[in-house]
């Protein structure tokens, strides 16, 4: 029993990390109807970023680790939130009115673009982030060991989420956004300024895909130009498991996504893991055919 | 409509223009071979660095009896289909020798095309034991077997005492072929294996794996993978209180490995590796490298490069020593004549099926931070 | 309209022609043009003409080329024969994976039929049943044996996948004009007037599906002879996305298009191969500029005008 509790916390914060960079996929989803395959690899700049900021400006040793993390964050997302609104501005306002998937391969050229651009900046070696920034000390409850960056990381992703939540319910530009997802023209002759929106958009979600790319270095210590497409991959899975364009439906889709995968390996197999996490989402697309929170929409004719 | 037909017409003419062979200056062209793309991208990029270095030192004292030696790269993009394009690409550029290349797999499918038009191969990284057992005559490698590595791993793991094993491999070709040579031996010696599964490489997370095979309660876990996962696996295995020994393959020796996983959760962790570039015991060798770490800044990060170091070395002492460039008579050069060459990796002799002789494998023990020599 | 046709039979000449002049190595790259060409040309059944988003048509690909790697290597059955064997094996997978997910729209098939190609990925590295050889794959196959000339370099195989190219296109010209070819785009233009119209559409979309991994596992089972090797790495979602793109950006559709496509998809990179690590930079940027400008692929699908008999 505590191997099966001990792989849900394994797999909890997994799937924080999954669901913080489905939020992107699912706002931009949301609001253009658009798979933003690059998105993963703002994730994979974000980490970058955060490394080169680290051992550059030495933020952390200057700053104190608390305040010195808090700033790399923001510089972070501030940044990887700038290349966010550019791509959007490049490679997907010109296509707004084109056939939905010629926006696709325009993502995917987008994607291929910025991964190459990291490699040849940084080099296709493994990038090593500077050790020892954040505590290692290992809760241990109950004979389960759970190292506290991990609750942290969780604490983190869930506090932002929260955050984002009440942002989209509660303020105008958040009842703004959910207007211009359901329906732009409309949401035009409301007098939203619907430019306005898609980049707000674009500023929000790379910076938590940035953020997430921040904690992932931090955290596991390791970089490398390809792990955007992995973690983007499993990121828009969780995404369509919630049910895309779904904000509360990303973070349960990414929780649990990385719970499947937990238990798929522990139960069955290591090797078969992102099978089987293939394998549900396939049968739940087939039972319910929106995702796990997503709402039935009628395909406009 | 009709634009793009006439693009289309002027991209045949183009392809056609830049198909004809140029008659340029008489050099002796061998042709390197390795991923500049795709996975293996950094393995390919070291690579071609220490083969163009040589080539540089080789042409700056004479060249080869006084021609100059051109190295012409073909990327091999870390995957089969642009590994088969490479290799016709490097034929029609007339090379007599190829090195390269690095992954099993992409190195099988060019050995048919090579043999078909007998030019010389030696690759460097390609550890698979299949690839020299086809009988090919103008086929070499450079790099050791993955069988050889089995034996040294088994003899390593025997050594330590433990009984139950676990076995985790990346289902890479190359990690499968070792864990698979490993279990096979440890089998035969009646030790129990309590675990062999494969992980899913370039993740991060590693914790789901690690406590399943804690669970099955093992005395120690052999790794055949590479470095970024072993170092990722190293550090969890730490965060999780866990002190089982950990043994790597050949692909863990990578000074990365240190760095990811941290000074402390990397001790006493061994691995079977060829020696380091920074163990290399050759005056020219060592001197090599040095000039290597001066002009790249660092060093070579693992030895698979090096050895491509080494075919380029073989593959010049045998165009040397004949004075020929038929391939029948250098592919019985390196068969029969080159005895106990002294190359970057040590002596290197090769035998009838082209493998490189004698033992290769060390046993590596990490202390303090550094891979230190068994 | 006449000069057209010229120049189009001009093309096909100049092309049949290239490899008297060409090395061996350009020549390969048409070869590998030509194999792009004609699974595009099946992709596009299904995503030009039916408008199904599927970004994993490597799987039915990998299907063909197992089939025929395996009974090859077992039972040495020459390639030629297993071809339809491969590509009705291809077949059948699809018909059995299309059945529950055809009704699956837009973006969600397109997540799913990801997830079957990865899912096909995993299965063939983890030595499904023991017969895939796990990543190491499946080596030793035969290459084809046409009436006892067996076809080995880039020369022989040019005409051989060149063949099956021309062969192709005059199917699936004869197909887009047919009965079911204008049912299929009717379905992409408007599923609910076309179901309206009468159309089953479950079961028009199914045997697109089918038809497309019938063509694709053929040439599966060519590429696995002329390879001699396959290994999972083959197959992976990258092909699928690169068979999408084809389509895509020659024109979904338009068979023209598609061919064009894979001329500048799979060959004009190779013009930059030379700048080994930039290259995928510039592709990427291509592919952007390409929808930018070209949104509906190079020949976007021509309209046609159907004279009807009215009484």
């Amino acid at each position: 029993m505590e191997l099966f509790f001990q792989q849900l916390t394994n797999g909890l914060t997994i799937g924080s990390i999954y669901a913080l960079i489905a939020l992107g996929y699912t706002m931009v989803y949301g609001v253009m109807k658009l798979i933003n395959f690059a998105h993963g690899d703002l994730f994979t700049i974000g980490a970058y970023l955060g490394l080169t900021l680290l051992t550059a400006l030495e933020i952390t040793k200057q700053f104190g680790t608390f305040i010195g993390l808090i700033t790399l964050a923001a510089m972070v997302c501030i940044l990887v939130a700038v290349i966010g609104v550019l791509l959007e501005k490049i490679a997907y306002q010109p296509l707004r009115k084109a056939p939905r998937l010629s926006a696709v391969v325009s993502a995917l050229g987008a994607s291929i673009f910025l991964q190459n651009a990291v490699m040849l900046i940084y080099g296709a070696r493994v990038r090593v982030y500077p050790q020892n920034i954040l505590p290692s000390y290992t809760l241990n409850i109950l004979e389960l060991h759970i190292p506290i960056v991990r609750v942290l990381i969780f604490a983190t992703s869930l506090l932002l989420m929260i955050v984002l939540y009440l942002f989209i319910q509660k303020t105008k530009t958040g009842v703004a956004i959910r207007a211009v997802s359901i329906d732009h023209i409309a949401s035009k002759l409301m007098g939203i300024n619907v430019n306005k929106i898609i980049m707000i958009v674009f500023i929000i979600g790379p910076a938590l895909g940035g953020s997430a790319g921040l904690m992932v270095g931090l955290y596991y210590g390791q970089v490398n130009f390809i792990m955007g497409w992995s973690y983007g991959l499993k990121a828009f899975i969780a995404a369509i498991l919630g049910g895309i364009g779904n904000i509360p439906g990303a973070m349960l889709g990414g929780l649990s996504l990385g719970i499947i995968e937990a238990l798929g390996a522990a139960y069955f197999s290591i090797a078969w893991k992102d099978a089987i996490a293939f394998f549900v989402l396939i049968i739940i697309l087939i039972f319910k055919p929106t995702g796990i929170l997503g709402e039935r929409v009628a395909e406009k004719i | 409509m009709r634009k793009f037909l006439f693009l289309l017409s002027i991209l045949f003419l183009s392809i056609c223009f830049l198909a004809n062979p140029c008659f340029a200056k008489k050099t002796i062209k061998i042709g390197l071979m390795c991923p500049l793309t795709g996975a293996y991208a950094s393995e390919g990029q070291d690579m071609q660095q220490i083969v163009e270095l040589l080539a540089d030192e080789l042409n700056a004292k004479n060249g080869i009896n006084g021609t100059k030696v051109e190295i012409v790269v073909a990327d091999d993009g870390s995957d089969a289909k642009t590994s088969a394009m490479a290799a016709q690409k490097l034929i029609t550029k007339d090379v007599i020798a190829v090195i390269g290349t690095y992954g099993s797999s992409n190195t099988e499918v060019t050995q048919n095309i090579y043999d078909e038009s007998k030019i010389i191969q030696v690759a460097t990284g390609s550890t698979a034991v299949r690839l020299t057992e086809k009988g090919l005559k103008y086929f070499f490698r450079t790099s050791p077997r993955d069988d050889s590595q089995g034996l040294v791993a088994f003899q390593t793991i025997q050594k330590s005492g433990a009984k139950r094993i676990a076995v985790l491999h990346d289902n890479s070709s190359y990690a499968k072929g070792l864990a698979d040579e490993t279990v096979e031996h440890l089998k035969h010696a009646g030790m129990n294996i309590v675990f062999n599964d494969a992980l899913t490489p370039k993740e991060n997370d590693y914790t789901v794996t690690l406590t399943k095979i804690k669970s099955q309660k093992p005395d120690l876990v052999f790794f055949t993978g590479y470095y970024g996962e072993a170092g990722l696996l190293l550090k969890q295995k730490k965060e999780m209180g866990w002190n089982v020994p950990f043994i790597g393959g050949d692909a863990t020796n990578n000074l990365d490995l240190i760095k990811i996983a941290g000074k402390k959760a990397v001790q006493g962790f061994q691995c079977t590796s060829p020696l380091l570039p920074t163990d290399l015991t050759d005056e020219k060798a060592k001197m090599f490298m040095t000039n290597y770490k001066t002009k790249f800044k660092s060093d070579p990060s693992s030895i698979w490069s090096v050895l491509a170091g080494d075919a380029f070395k073989v593959i010049v002492k045998a165009l040397e020593a004949t004075n020929s460039t038929n391939s029948d008579v250098l592919a019985d050069y390196l068969h029969n004549k080159l005895k106990d060459f002294p190359g970057l990796t040590g002596k290197i002799s090769f035998n009838a099926k082209g493998d490189r002789i004698g033992d290769v494998y060390r046993v590596y023990k990490v202390d303090h931070g550094n891979f230190i020599l068994q | 309209m006449k000069n057209k046709k010229i120049i189009d039979v001009l093309i096909c000449v100049a092309l049949f022609v290239s490899p008297f002049f060409l090395n061996m190595y350009w020549t390969d790259v048409l070869v590998n043009v030509g194999i792009y060409a004609i699974l595009s040309l099946s992709l596009n059944i299904i995503l030009g003409y039916c408008g199904l988003f599927q970004m994993g048509h490597a799987a039915f690909y990998a299907v063909g080329a197992y089939t025929a790697a395996i009974l090859n290597v077992k039972y040495n059955i020459p390639i030629l024969i297993l071809m339809p064997v491969a590509g009705i094996f291809a077949g059948i997978f699809a018909f059995i994976i299309a059945k529950p997910i055809i009704h699956l729209r837009g973006d969600y098939l397109l997540i799913v039929t990801i997830g079957i190609v990865e899912i096909v990925r995993i299965a063939l590295v983890n030595n499904v049943f023991g017969l895939t050889g796990g990543a190491n794959g499946i080596f030793g196959i035969d290459r084809p044996n046409v009436f006892g000339f067996i076809v080995k370099t880039p020369f022989h195989f040019f005409y051989l996948i060149y063949f099956l190219l021309s062969i192709t296109v005059l199917l699936f010209s004869r197909f887009e004009n047919s009965k079911f070819g204008r049912a299929l785009v009717y379905i992409k233009e408007d599923e609910v007037a076309a179901e309206g119209s009468g159309i089953n559409i479950a079961k028009y979309k199914t045997i697109a599906f089918v038809i497309g991994a019938v063509w694709a596992g053929m040439i599966g089972a060519i590429f696995a002879s002329k390879m001699t090797i396959i290994s999972p790495d083959s197959f992976n979602f990258w092909e699928s996305v690169i068979l999408f793109t084809i389509v895509l950006i020659g024109g979904s559709g338009n068979i023209k298009g598609v061919i064009l496509g894979s001329f500048l998809i799979i060959g004009l990179p190779e013009l930059f191969r030379d700048f080994a690590s930039a290259r995928m930079l510039i592709f990427g940027m291509a592919m952007i500029a390409m929808m930018i400008f070209k949104s509906e692929g190079i020949f976007p699908p021509v309209r046609k005008i159907y004279k009807i008999a009215i009484k």
